[in-house]
């Protein structure tokens, strides 16, 4: 494992605000993923604390622990100064913690009134004591810009602004402290963005300790106090940001990546056939799917890998889905094998040679009821029947032993059903299904998501085998040593758009070190649009 | 250390019995025989077998039908309307002067048409299963007594019927519903078990989202479904007039409900991707049997309603703790996979 420490470079600001929240070498371990090392954090009262970090940092993980959601392994939290052992959400929210959550916990048909007391309901005797709860909301909202019409119509009706306010009133209903907001700007406009801002500075005004989760560096100037970096699951440094600059930051969040990556290094990648050689196997012209997906021009080709970096919500999954038919593309066209071609589902994109490794492996690819072999042979069932009806069943069973031993999928045999195996083995079933019905591209979204370090090696196997017989490979993937390791081409999505290309990423050297890649892919993608310092860097580099 | 324990009862024989789906099921069948046999000497006769038979038939193949939708993850409201439309259909049909084999087959082509339009409804316009069955057990309910106006069509009865129906018994209690049913459950063991569209519908009740994305055709898969359900309460229908000799207004209400019951009874999951023909015939075995019970002891039919409900609580409270044992040894495996 690895062996360059990471050094903790703390300069914290001036000591003065209470502290309010203070977590002390804070660890949670699952089976076999340390998610959170021993880190040290400390929010303070008016203070806007901004959380970094990349995908699988330990910033959820952070947040869950200081919410009261999981507890740690080890470590200590204190809230005033008192040792606390939060069992439950609950424990944390009577002593002032609330936590705004990226996806939705309103209910989107009850009122915002309704809503701010949900579960917690204000009432005289036996009845709800509408009046007393309308009236608190109405004193707590006028700062936030709701109007007194808003607080009787359905959450659902308002906007993502709109909703996040009722959020704020929801915590400030129950004086909350602290306030942790996940990426509360994810889907917000630029200018409602603005008024975030604005509502985040009154809470700071009224004493509420606000941490702040986001993914976009440009957004932090001006607004947090103290910016804390994780990465790897460890505390990288809490920092004042008037000392710092977005690249500066990039750099303590990308870090040198003491990575699995170089004994992953299982590839030769000299050997391989020149990009400019390879065959174009579909090309994308000015596709667009109206919010997610805006004008994407783009081509694979056989034998290569293709990376899709991003952050989350970018629209690199929503891509993925049109090249599969699972959605219909509003405007622009697809071309395969050079002849223009429509997508109507994934069944056809199967007959026309493409599958996917979809990102959720729970909920999107696993048959739960079903064996390792019926899991295998549903993308092909032609290829295990007779006259296409009949299932052979016989067949079936040794297809699915011969994917089993090549891919090396740990099972007592393949009737067993794939919810026993292992997450890693699981996704080397889902893999195998993919490969069942002889695809010529493959879409690989988030594939070694939470997969074990040996599971990742044999996938990364997989698919450089499947590339080196001649395939087309798409990775879609938030890590971004991940994706530098596998792609040979990386192209970068921002809020729908594709955004740059950076080609030879198979050549080392050509582009620069590794980590000075992974600073221009980060720039890029968090960057808003119209900020050029990206594309410099880019330029410096080619 | 609950653990272990677990590990331990899942391990065992027993434990493997447990979680079967159907194991309550065969236990409660077992249970009302000897119990039935010491109390009642006529129980375990010939005749009574045959009259079990005889009986079990229409819930047998509604069952079937439903069975194949609860796979998919569907659920089917409407096959005792169905039934009762289907019925209609073909007893007017031979009311007009059709030949009887065109009468019958209209009432199945009846029931698949109606199948299909549900079929259609939940995958076109993308109604919930539950409120486009359930619209359609009220339309077709209502259809059937616009059309009769109250008065039950009469008069259909041809000669062949009474054998077609198993009210004449050429071959003893052997009847032809008998056979036909026999037919249908081998069928079903095939189409379920051998064919592509069994193995997706599987898939699709398992999770339709992976099964989408692996390239299976949903919405085909679920209209065949329906279309085999409606098929189905087509046949029913057609069995039951003859049986009957009358086509009430009424005819099929409420066999919905012993329908899935049933299928749940011999281990379809209301949530899809479990369930099997010969658990259909366990199903509709049970409620055969505890009917037969009821009557030899002597206890008014009004109660009959009340045993199946029960009946059906029973075996879902049954599935449950067999759900929940399965569920803790697999996450014990998994842990152990793990470590």
């Amino acid at each position: 494992m690895s062996h360059d420490v990471v050094q903790a470079e703390v300069t914290r600001p001036p000591v003065g605000l209470p502290v309010l929240i203070e977590a002390r070498g804070v660890g949670m371990r699952y089976p076999g993923v340390i998610a959170l090392d021993g880190v040290d954090i400390k929010l303070r009262a008016g203070e806007i604390h901004a959380l970094l970090g990349e995908n699988g940092a330990g910033k959820s993980t952070l947040i869950g622990l200081l919410s009261g959601i999981s507890t740690p392994d080890s470590g200590e939290l204190f809230v005033d100064g008192v040792k606390q052992h939060f069992n439950s959400a609950k424990q944390a929210q009577a002593l002032g913690i609330s936590t705004i959550y990226q996806e939705q916990t309103l209910a989107p048909d009850l009122t915002v009134v309704q809503n701010v007391y949900f579960g917690r309901e204000l009432r005289r005797g036996l009845l709800l004591d509408e009046g007393a709860m309308r009236r608190r909301v109405e004193s707590l909202c006028g700062e936030f810009g709701l109007t007194a019409a808003d607080l009787d119509s359905p959450v659902g009706a308002l906007g993502a602004l709109k909703q996040h306010v009722v959020q704020i009133l929801k915590a400030l209903a129950f004086d909350a402290r602290v306030v942790i907001l996940d990426e509360p700007t994810s889907g917000l406009e630029e200018s409602e963005r603005q008024l975030l801002f604005e509502h985040m500075g009154r809470l700071r005004d009224r004493g509420v300790a606000l941490l702040w989760v986001t993914h976009r560096l440009d957004e932090l100037f001006g607004l947090a106090d103290v910016i804390t970096v994780l990465r790897d699951s460890r505390l990288v440094a809490s920092v004042n940001p008037a000392e710092h600059s977005p690249d500066s930051l990039v750099r303590l969040m990308v870090g040198r990546k003491r990575s699995e990556g170089e004994h992953l290094r299982v590839h030769d990648r000299s050997e391989r056939i020149q990009s400019n050689s390879r065959e174009e196997f579909i090309r994308l012209e000015h596709v667009s799917r109206y919010p997610l997906l805006r004008d994407i021009s783009l081509s694979i080709r056989r034998g290569e890998i293709l990376g899709l970096a991003g952050i989350a919500g970018a629209g690199r999954t929503e891509l993925g889905r049109i090249i599969l038919g699972a959605d219909r593309p509003d405007s622009g066209s697809l071309f395969l094998d050079g002849k223009e071609v429509t997508i109507r589902s994934p069944r056809h994109a199967t007959r026309l040679g493409i599958s996917m490794v979809p990102e959720e492996r729970k909920t999107q690819s696993i048959l739960g009821t079903m064996s390792i072999a019926n899991n295998i042979s549903i993308t092909d069932l032609g290829k295990v029947s007779r006259n296409n009806i009949v299932l052979d069943r016989r067949r079936e069973n040794r297809l699915a032993k011969e994917a089993i031993r090549d891919l090396g999928i740990k099972s007592s045999s393949e009737q067993q059903k794939i919810v026993n195996l292992s997450g890693g083995n699981q996704q080397k079933a889902i893999v195998a299904r993919c490969l069942f019905s002889g695809p010529s591209l493959m879409i690989f979204d988030e594939p070694t998501q939470g997969v074990d370090v040996a599971a990742k090696t044999d996938i990364y196997r997989l698919i450089y085998d499947f590339v080196d017989k001649g395939g087309a490979a798409v990775v879609i993937s938030s890590e971004l040593p991940e994706l530098l390791h596998l792609s040979d081409r990386i192209a970068v999505m921002r809020e729908g758009r594709l955004v740059d290309e950076l080609a030879g990423v198979d050549r080392p050297g050509c582009l620069g070190s590794e980590s000075e890649i992974a600073e221009t892919i980060m720039a890029m993608a968090a960057r808003e649009a119209g900020h050029s310092a990206a594309a410099d860097t880019k330029e410096e580099m080619a | 250390m609950s653990t272990s324990s677990v590990i331990g009862i899942s391990s065992t024989r027993w434990g493997k019995v447990l979680q079967n789906p159907s194991a309550g099921a065969l236990l409660l069948v077992g249970v009302l025989v000897i119990s039935m046999s010491i109390a009642f000497p006529t129980f375990p006769s010939a005749i009574n077998a045959g009259n079990v038979a005889n009986q079990m038939v229409f819930v047998l193949l509604l069952a079937l039908g439903m069975t194949v939708v609860l796979i998919t993850g569907g659920i089917d409201l409407s096959v005792g309307s169905i039934m009762g439309l289907s019925a209609g259909v073909g007893a007017y049909s031979i009311n007009s002067g059709a030949p009887l084999i065109l009468g019958l087959l209209a009432a199945v082509g009846a029931g698949a048409v109606l199948g299909l339009a549900n079929g259609l409804m939940i995958t076109r316009l993308g109604l919930p299963d539950f409120i486009a069955t359930l619209a359609m057990l009220g339309i077709a309910r209502g259809l059937l007594f616009l059309w009769t106006n109250g008065v039950p069509f009469i008069g259909y009865m041809l000669p062949e019927y009474y054998v077609i129906s198993g009210l004449e018994r050429p071959f003893g209690f052997i009847t032809v519903p008998i056979i036909i049913a026999a037919v249908a459950v081998l069928a079903i063991i095939f189409v379920l078990r051998k064919t592509s569209f069994g193995r997706h519908a599987y898939g699709v009740g398992s999770n339709p989202h992976a099964a989408l994305l692996s390239g299976v055709p949903v919405d085909r898969v679920k209209i065949t479904a329906y279309v085999i359900s409606g098929l189905m309460a087509g046949l029913t229908g057609m069995l039951m007039a003859g049986r009957t000799t009358t086509v009430a207004p009424t005819m099929g209400l409420g066999y919905e409900i012993a329908a899935i019951a049933a299928a749940i009874i011999g281990g379809a999951a209301l949530t899809g991707g479990r369930g099997h023909a010969l658990g259909a015939v366990l199903g509709a075995l049970v409620l055969s049997i505890t009917a037969n019970a009821i009557n030899i002891a002597g206890v008014s039919s009004t109660w009959q309603q009340v045993v199946t409900g029960s009946v059906l609580l029973l075996a879902v409270v049954f599935d449950r703790a067999s759900a929940l044992l399965r569920e803790r040894s697999t996450r014990s495996a998994g842990r152990l996979a793990v470590t």
